[in-house]
């Protein structure tokens, strides 16, 4: 089943397309990836699949519902975590929890808050004031406000934006957890290795989708660069960017004694959607 | 209903946290009626001293609950809270009440510090039926107020929007309602633009009521345009705040 159903989704900001006509599945209980760079309109593809905004043109179904003809229902199950923190810098971690979760009628509420603040790493930081707070703990009160109500579905908008390694690392722990408590994760970034951790990847640019796969069939479609250094002398081939081609490679040399040293050079997923945007854009 | 008091809950949380967005709310207004004090005291007009002062009064808490409550709406809509309550499952209209709710307790708690000092400052003495009358008018005008800035935050992308609005309804509101001149004293037209003006009958009010013996069978009317001024501001900006 799919989590979310969207179709020739169009939107326009003035003379700038943010979207021009995006079709997306994604399916229930995965991570999915929106990765693109800056404008390529993942956030515009976020806010109308939370029903933020009005698209232009285009059908745009979330766990079977329409987000603006049926957002109470619908809003009652997605959980948000908006690009900037969108926090109230004099309220604490547990005010905002309380809030969002009486807004959404949690029950046993203050037994939830606990939880989901001991899940975010916050327990000992929350009666501070947000603005006290770091970054990285500023998207974490952000991703608690948005897991408060046990959602379906988590729509989260460069999440790790600005944060640094190590707590991007955890992030992705959090975010693997709760996928593996059914939750559909879609996660926007515009770090390709990100894309790496996802189940699933589209590929945004210029609010088109220029490709959409598995991280590791993304991969498959990059060119290795392989060195073989054999009797003092390097001899280079290109091959395709798969375990099976390289074998295949190296079956000709036997790995005999002499071969001093092997060296690899996979493309990495930048350079390869590089490669597919510019296969795109030399066909049309 | 709820979720308006969880907005307005949040809103008085918040305020309570901001100590000094408190005291400049509160101790602003004291130094502005301290200011008229020696500005009147000047002019040697002790027998209109009332005139002017409590409709003075009631023009400080219209315009601070208009633009801390404007002010607040479009942070909450240029830092993303805004959309993020109403994707959590808060409606327009709540969000409002929740505002009105918030911005109400501020407002009273302004009428009481700046009544207080303007009675005792200018040695006014009025009987317990004025005075909870008095308290009447200026907490009507305080909801008025709130959606008035709830309304113009909606034609504002971020604060500094907020600014001109200033000189373009307050000021003019000022000027034209009756609170400085009297009204039939101004033009047709700078009659006609003061009726427009919630505060043309705040001042109607008022002016009557600190004549003494007056109740509020001769305010009635005034108050009633009030609410209905209320009524209409809450419905036009619960189409214009936009949610989507």
């Amino acid at each position: 089943m799919n989590a979310v159903e969207v179709s020739g989704l169009r939107k326009s900001y003035g003379k700038i397309q943010a979207l021009q006509g995006v079709d997306l599945r994604v399916p229930a209980g995965a991570i999915y990836g929106l990765v693109g760079p800056n404008g390529a309109g993942k956030t515009t593809l976020i806010k109308a699949l939370v029903g933020a905004l009005r698209p232009d043109a285009g059908e745009v179904r979330v766990l079977g519902l329409d987000p603006l003809k049926e957002k109470w229902a619908l809003r009652r199950q997605i959980g948000y975590m908006p690009q900037s923190y969108a926090l109230y810098e004099d309220l604490s971690a547990r005010d905002h929890l309380t809030f969002y979760g009486q807004g959404q009628n949690v029950a046993d509420l203050p037994r939830k808050v606990g939880e989901i603040l001991a899940f975010t790493e916050l327990s000992e930081r929350a009666d501070d004031p947000v603005r006290t707070f770091s970054g990285g703990m500023k998207k974490r009160v952000s991703l608690a406000c948005a897991l408060i109500h046990d959602p379906r579905i988590l729509f989260l908008d460069e999440p790790t934006a600005a944060v640094d390694p190590h707590l991007r690392r955890r992030s992705w722990q959090l975010f693997r957890t709760l996928a593996g408590r059914g939750i559909t994760l879609l996660i926007s970034t515009h770090l390709m290795e990100e894309a790496l951790l996802c189940d699933q990847v589209t590929i945004m640019r210029q609010g088109q989708i220029v490709a959409m796969d598995t991280p590791e069939r993304l991969m498959e479609r990059g060119r290795s660069q392989l060195w073989v250094h054999q009797n003092g002398a390097a001899q280079q081939q290109v091959i395709p960017s798969t375990p099976a081609a390289l074998a295949t490679a190296l079956h000709a040399y036997g790995l005999a004694a002499g071969i001093d040293a092997v060296h690899v050079r996979a493309e990495s997923l930048e350079e390869i959607v590089l490669g597919i945007i510019q296969e795109q854009e030399a066909q049309s | 209903m709820r979720h308006v008091f969880i907005v307005g809950k949040r809103v008085i949380t918040q305020l309570r946290h901001d100590k000094r967005l408190l005291a400049i709310s509160l101790v602003g207004p004291l130094l502005i009626m301290y200011f008229l004090k020696i500005f009147l005291d000047g002019l040697n007009v002790a027998a209109l001293t009332a005139r002017y002062v409590i409709p003075f009064t009631a023009f400080i808490v219209h315009f601070l609950a208009f633009l801390l409550c404007a002010i607040v709406l479009v942070q909450e809509r240029t830092g993303g809270t805004m959309e993020r309550m109403f994707i959590a499952g808060f409606r327009r209209s709540e969000v409002i009440g929740g505002y009105i709710v918030g911005y109400f307790g501020l407002a009273t708690l302004q009428a009481a510090v700046v009544l207080t000092e303007t009675l005792w400052l200018f040695q006014l003495d009025y009987e317990a039926a004025t005075l909870f009358n008095l308290f009447l008018v200026f907490w009507i005008l305080a909801v008025v107020s709130v959606l008035l800035g709830i309304f113009i935050s909606t034609f504002a992308r971020r604060e500094a929007h907020i600014f001109p609005f200033i000189p373009l309804v307050i000021l003019p509101e000022m000027f034209l309602s009756g609170m400085l001149v009297d009204g039939d004293k101004l033009p047709v037209w700078g009659q006609w633009l003061g009726r427009l003006s919630p505060l043309h009958y705040a001042n109607n009010a008022v002016q009557e009521l600190i004549k003494g013996g007056v109740g509020l069978e001769t305010i009635g009317r005034d108050l009633v345009i009030l609410a209905a001024y209320a009524v209409v501001l809450l419905l036009v900006a619960s189409r214009t705040l936009a949610e989507a």
